[in-house]
Order: C-alpha cells, then structure tokens, then sequence
C-alpha cells in the first residue's frame, strides 16, 4: 500500500502540481479548493443560522434551491481534495489530522442529509415551526463545518508535514 | 512620472484626514440642522472612508519600504507614525461600522434612528482627534525641521503598539493559524450571505424577496469584520511580506470595490421593488454579479499571495 502511494506521488501528474511553477498547478488547484469551501460551508451556514434564528423574515423552504451550490462546492473540493492527496499522499496520509477532518466533514454531510429531510422534505416546510431537534442540528452542522476547517487548516502545522504547506504558512 | 508607494500613501492619506473632516463637518451640520438626508449623506462617506482607510493604512508600510534608506527621514518617527495610525485607524473602522449599521436600520426603519447620528457623531470626533496626531506624527517624516531637536527625532519608539501587535503575533506560534482559521470563518460567513443575496438577485430561489434578503447583510458584514481584524493581525506582524508585488494590493482595490458593491442594495430603491416570484432589474442583476466576480477575486489576490508577483 505504502508503496503504492510512493508511486502515485512519484507519477508525472503528481510531480506537475507538486513542483510546476505554474499557477494551474499547486496554486490554482489549492485556490479552486478554497472557493469550494466557500461555497459549501457558505451554503450550509447559511440555512444553520437562519435555522438558528437570524434573518426571521427569510423563508426556509425555499433555502433549499441553494443545494445545487453546495453540491458544486462539494464536487469541486472531491476533485481538488483527491488531487491535492496524491500529490502528498504519504505524508497526509501518515498525518492523523488528515482523517480527523474527513470525520468532520463525514459527519457534515451526515448532518445535512438529516437537516435535508427535516427542513426541507417534509409537508408545509414552510409553515412548519423549527423544533428543538432543528436547532441541535444547525448547531452541529456548524460546529462539524468549523471542524472541518480548523482541521484543514492545522495540516500545515501539526502531524507530518510536506514542504508544500510550508509555503503557506 | 512613476507612481511609488509613497505618491500612493500620500494621495490616499488626504481620505481619512482631510476628507474625514469634511465629512464630519458635515455630520455636525446635519444634526444641528435635523437633515435627514445630510446625515444619510455623511453616514455614506464615514463609512467609505473607513473603507478607504483600509488601503491608506497598509500603504504607509509600503512608503515605509520605499524611504527606508533616504537620509534625513527618522526611522522613530515612522515607528511613532505607525502606530498613532493604527489607533486612528481603529477608530476609524469603528465609526465606519457604526455607520453602516445606522443606514443598514434606517432602510427597515424609514428614517435614522435616534441613536445613531450621536454615535457616530462621538466615535467620529475621537477618530478625527486620533488620525489628526497620527497625520501630524506622518507629517514630521519628512520634515525634520518642525521638531527641530534633532534628539527628539531618535528617542522614544522603543516598542511601539503596532511593533507590540506584531511581536505578540509572531512571539506566539498559535496566534497565526488560529488566525488563519478565523479568516477561512469569517470568508464562509462572508460567503454565506453573498451567494444567498446576489444569487438570488441573479434568479434562483425566486420565491424570496429582496427585503428578507436585507436582514441577512449584517451577517455578511461580521464575517468581513473578522477578516478585516485577523487580515490586519496578519498585516501588522510580517508587513513586508504584503507589500513586496501586486497581489496583496490588487487584493485591496477588489475589497474597497465590495465596500462600494454592498451600498447598492442599501441605497437604492431598485432592488427593494423585486417581491416574492419577482425577476430583478438588470442593475441589480449586474450589481449582483459584480459583488460575486468582487468577492472571489478578494480571495482569488489573497490565495495567490505567495504564488504572483514575488509576495511572500
């Protein structure tokens, strides 16, 4: 396995956006991945506080047609995340901060099925009163969101770490 | 004629003085007068002036770069400078805030709320007082003879406040990634309240009005608010850094344009006509756009800071 992931960093690809001075390279895959994070914690913070109460004057129900966005983020983040993995496999992998932040956003995307299925997929959402159970979920979306960035960010400093953080820190 | 840095800092510097006291002239005389619109008007320019001062304040550390090794300019001097122009620029943001949130009410209000023209009013006098020290501190740089003693000139700036923020931030190894996480926070609270709106404007999720869509800016603004605090705790302890190409002031002219982008949708009546199941007007579709392409190219200069133009 280690082997492997030896390999898959050593291949042409991974070497390119490693080590290319190109801004598509590192830099641009890396930026893409930052706007997808906008895009979903944006998103999901977005229905959590209002859920949370602010903005009263804003319907609920139709908070749901900004999913798309979310799940274009999310896709964007899959592709870059993946690329930005093989790049660095080994010392991600090898890096126990890197799994902490696939829990948090595990359990996000968990969060936001059940708040999908709560808030949005049930008769008269939008006349429906926010329960309690509404309110723990929109608190846990943010803290698991909140996880997720801090574990994110933290990967430049904590555990093994490869130059291409250093860069950024 | 080249534009240097220091053309740079001494062209904008004339927004946070010398506009700054026009502007609250103004403001006395709207009170004094009970003109609604006179204040609405010096609300507008407080607020885009502390917008301005973002820029002005981070260009002095350029300039700074720029006269590090002309003779007869006190590296003291700009030390006590800094500083004094941190203070002000504290205040400044402050009564900026307060500011827009006074025209943010007044908008759901229809008229300017009884607290606001005094607040603003005190938190502006104290500004003007601060950036007044910190202008003539500035003033003194290049005019040695106005202090005269030249001992004046080498003593005191030993630790300054902003060399102070900075060392607390780089004497502290959690201070920069805590930072760092706030900033990614604040953005996606930013985000948040930026797709929502402007996407909205644009045709999605059509069943919500414009006036629902208000009370989500404020939120937006805190999200800017934490970048503009953890941004300049970034700024204050590794200014060379920022200020070495173009990346970090591109960053900074996409920032006073959102400052500007934000006004539209408090100012004008367009887009308060566009009601549940309305399409919006194409200025407010244009705006819209804009603040999205303005906000991704805020990040975009900032992501790319090590990356262009030799920053970092």
């Amino acid at each position: 396995m280690w082997d492997f992931l030896s390999q898959l960093e050593q291949t042409g690809f991974c070497t390119w956006v490693r080590e290319s001075t190109s801004l598509f390279a590192f830099p641009g895959i890396l930026l893409m991945h930052t706007i997808g994070m906008g895009l979903v914690v944006g998103i999901n913070a977005g229905i959590d506080l209002r859920v949370l109460g602010i903005a009263p004057a804003l319907p609920l129900a139709p908070l749901e047609k900004f999913l798309p966005v979310f799940w274009i983020g999310f896709w964007i983040n899959a592709i870059t995340g993946t690329i930005l993995l093989a790049a660095d496999a080994t010392t991600k992998l090898a890096n126990p901060d890197f799994w902490v932040k696939m829990i948090f956003i595990a359990l996000a995307l968990i969060n936001l099925r059940m708040q999908r299925n709560t808030l949005f997929r049930v008769a008269h959402a939008d006349k429906r009163p926010l329960t309690t159970n509404d309110k723990i979920l929109a608190l846990t979306s943010l803290f698991f969101w909140l996880g997720a960035i801090t574990s994110g960010r933290l990967l430049a400093y904590v555990g093994p770490v490869s130059g291409l953080e250093t860069l950024l820190r | 004629m080249e534009l240097s840095p220091t053309h740079i800092h001494l062209l904008l510097n004339h927004f946070p003085t010398v506009a700054f006291a026009v502007a609250l002239g103004l403001l006395i005389f709207a009170v004094i007068g009970k003109s609604e619109e006179l204040k609405e008007a010096s609300l507008v320019i407080l607020f885009l002036l502390a917008v301005l001062a973002i820029p002005t304040y981070v260009s002095g550390n350029a300039a700074q770069a720029a006269i590090m090794n002309t003779e007869g300019v006190s590296q003291a001097r700009i030390s006590d400078h800094e500083s004094a122009a941190l203070v002000g620029f504290i205040f400044m943001e402050i009564t900026g805030f307060i500011a827009w949130l006074g025209l943010w009410q007044a908008r759901l209000i229809k008229r300017i709320a009884a607290w606001c023209a005094p607040a603003v009013l005190v938190s502006a006098i104290l500004t003007f007082l601060l950036m007044a020290n910190a202008a003539n501190l500035g003033g003194e740089i290049r005019h040695p003879e106005l202090f005269g003693n030249g001992d004046a000139a080498s003593q005191s700036a030993g630790s300054t406040f902003a060399r102070a923020v900075g060392s607390f931030v780089t004497n502290n190894t959690w201070v920069w990634p805590t930072c760092e996480t706030l900033h990614f926070v604040g953005l996606s609270l930013l985000f948040a309240v930026v797709l929502i709106v402007d996407l909205r404007m644009l045709g999605m999720a059509k069943s919500i009005s414009f006036s629902a869509l208000y009370q989500l800016l404020p939120f937006g603004m805190l999200g800017f608010v934490v970048n503009l605090i953890t941004g300049m705790m970034f700024f204050i302890s590794t200014p060379g850094q920022y200020i070495k190409g173009y990346a970090f002031a591109s960053k900074m002219v996409f920032v006073v344009l959102g400052g500007i982008n934000v006004l539209y949708f408090m100012l004008f009546d367009e887009p308060w006509h566009v009601g549940t199941g309305d399409d919006a007007p194409l200025t407010s579709k244009l705006v819209a756009a804009s603040a999205i392409v303005v906000w991704v190219g805020v990040l975009f200069w900032g992501h790319m800071l090590p990356f262009i133009g030799q920053a970092f």
